[in-house]
């Protein structure tokens, strides 16, 4: 079955780039242009991974649906990967070198733009990581 | 009330009544607005609620001293031009009221033109201190207005293309031929370089070092250092150049941030990569020499002219003599130099045109001894 991936950005023509590779690479994926209508699509349906801006509307909105998204039993448990083009507020990135912002139990976060490679094998990890953790329990 | 406010407020401060009715018949039509006090105290509340731009203080008064009405006009407003008023013979006091934050001193009896020229000239004083601070708010301002729209209008755009070149590469790569595989590498080389310097950029707009500071804590060199040949190393294997490393005697630990520090270590030995001929030899030195770490990087690269040399720490500088091919912007050193600057160290350089440049950067080490006071106050925090 094709996993299932939300996308939320404000960015319309960045969505467009990101999408394109994920259902290139056979993921069904739906998307928002903003917080609200993410956290609402989130809620109507199930997904297996997130993809979250950090820097949407007037600040770090991301952030603040991040947190959100912790407190909602059901929601924290999708994986979320960050990508994000606020290099300067997360200090020095070492290339290659993961970060884990912690947001939710299973995250990662990656620099805009993002290779489609480097795109994919995020997503797939964070996939298998959340399919594993759900096993374990 | 707005002409009013254009007008320069002056205050003047003694206990002689006809110093007072002199100096305000002195400046009678100046366009000034005058107001007088008998005594200290009650020039003090007038600095309150009058806010002179300039103080006439008379050292010798009853009540408060002249000098410590002085001390609290500077310790309320600092920007306010105060010039004391001096008898023959107190000329020496007259310097110490300069120590203390006066402009200038009149000495009695002074002229009416004595008098004018100096209020013209503590005006004048007052006009360009206020215009340094306006300016200062300025460039500030101009600066987080500059980061703002370089990470909105240029970074995100340029993002969003880039993005959306790779997912056309990624849907077409089964019908690009070579040639046409060749042109969107070109586009997307030289959308990373630009989105590079833009991050570059903003670094140096965002690097704030009394952040920087806040992180401080004792760090081992060595680990900045580890960090930093494991980031390089890749560009390094790209261009087949051997970083050969000498670690000696590193014993004591540094004051300071790993992570800057090794971002600091990065720019300098990307630099030195990067100005290295293919299959050059860069040498890495380590080491503690009294109290000091030592840190120096030797290339055999195409090294710095004399005229570039003094300009290269200042940031969005780069050498005109270097070839076009190379990507560099010529920010990484300012950065540099203010991550070391913020960790008490210093950055110089030596260099030849053809030859290569040596990059010596010295650290503060902090003494480990079992000395239970440097532990609450390590060795640089305490000035800052």
């Amino acid at each position: 079955m094709k996993a299932k991936i939300m996308m939320i950005d404000d960015d319309p023509d960045f969505i467009a780039g990101i999408r394109a590779i994920l259902e290139r690479a056979d993921y069904d994926v739906n998307v928002a242009y903003n917080p609200k209508d993410g956290f609402q699509a989130l809620q109507s349906q199930s997904y297996d991974l997130l993809l979250l801006d950090i820097m949407m509307g007037r600040g770090a909105e991301g952030v603040a649906l991040a947190r959100k998204i912790r407190k909602d039993p059901r929601l924290r448990e999708i994986p979320v990967l960050i990508i994000t083009g606020v290099r300067e507020q997360i200090a020095f990135l070492f290339p290659g070198q993961a970060v884990h912002p912690n947001f939710v139990d299973v995250d990662e976060l990656v620099e805009k733009p993002i290779e489609p490679n480097l795109l994919l094998e995020k997503v797939e990890a964070l996939l298998k990581a959340s399919e594993e953790k759900k096993l374990q329990a | 009330m707005q002409f009013m406010d254009d007008m320069s407020r002056i205050l003047i401060i003694d206990d002689e009544e006809v110093v007072l009715d002199s100096c305000s018949q002195i400046l009678e039509g100046s366009g000034h607005l005058i107001q007088t006090a008998p005594d200290g105290a009650t020039g003090l509340k007038l600095v309150d609620t009058f806010r002179p731009d300039l103080v006439f203080i008379d050292l010798k008064m009853p009540g408060m001293p002249g000098m410590e009405v002085l001390e609290k006009i500077n310790a309320l407003d600092s920007t306010i031009v105060t010039v004391v008023i001096t008898g023959f013979a107190t000329v020496g006091s007259a310097v110490e009221a300069m120590k203390k934050g006066a402009y200038d001193f009149l000495p009695k009896p002074f002229t009416p033109e004595e008098f004018r020229l100096i209020t013209r000239r503590s005006l004048e004083r007052r006009r360009l201190i206020q215009e340094t601070i306006t300016l200062r708010r300025e460039k500030e301002m101009l600066r987080e207005h500059f980061a703002h729209i370089v990470s909105h209008e240029l970074k995100a755009p340029l993002g969003a293309v880039q993005q959306n070149l790779f997912a056309l590469e990624f849907e077409l790569s089964d019908v690009l031929n070579e040639g046409q595989k060749e042109k969107v590498r070109r586009l997307k080389i030289r959308i990373e370089d630009m989105l590079k310097l833009i991050n570059s950029w903003l670094r140096v707009i965002s690097v704030d070092i009394n952040k920087l500071k806040e992180n401080f804590a004792r760090i081992s060199v060595m680990a900045s250092i580890s960090k930093a040949l494991e980031n390089v190393e890749p560009l390094a294997a790209r261009k087949n150049i051997e970083i050969v490393t000498f670690f000696s005697n590193v014993m004591n630990p540094i004051y300071g941030d790993e992570l800057s520090l090794s971002e600091a270590f990065v720019n300098i030995l990307g630099n030195a990569i990067k100005y290295s001929q293919d299959g050059g030899k860069i040498n890495l030195k380590v080491e503690e020499v009294e109290n000091e770490i030592l840190i120096s990087v030797e290339d055999s690269g195409i090294g710095i002219s004399p005229e570039d040399i003094s300009h290269i720490f200042e940031g969005f500088y780069r050498g005109k003599d270097v070839q076009t091919a190379i990507v560099g912007h010529g920010i990484g050193l300012a950065v540099s130099r203010q991550i070391i600057e913020a960790h008490d160290g210093s950055i110089t350089v030596e260099s030849e045109l053809g030859k290569g440049s040596t990059f010596v950067i010295r650290l503060p080490a902090v003494k480990t001894a079992p000395d239970p006071e440097s532990d609450i106050e390590p060795v640089g925090m305490a000035k800052s």
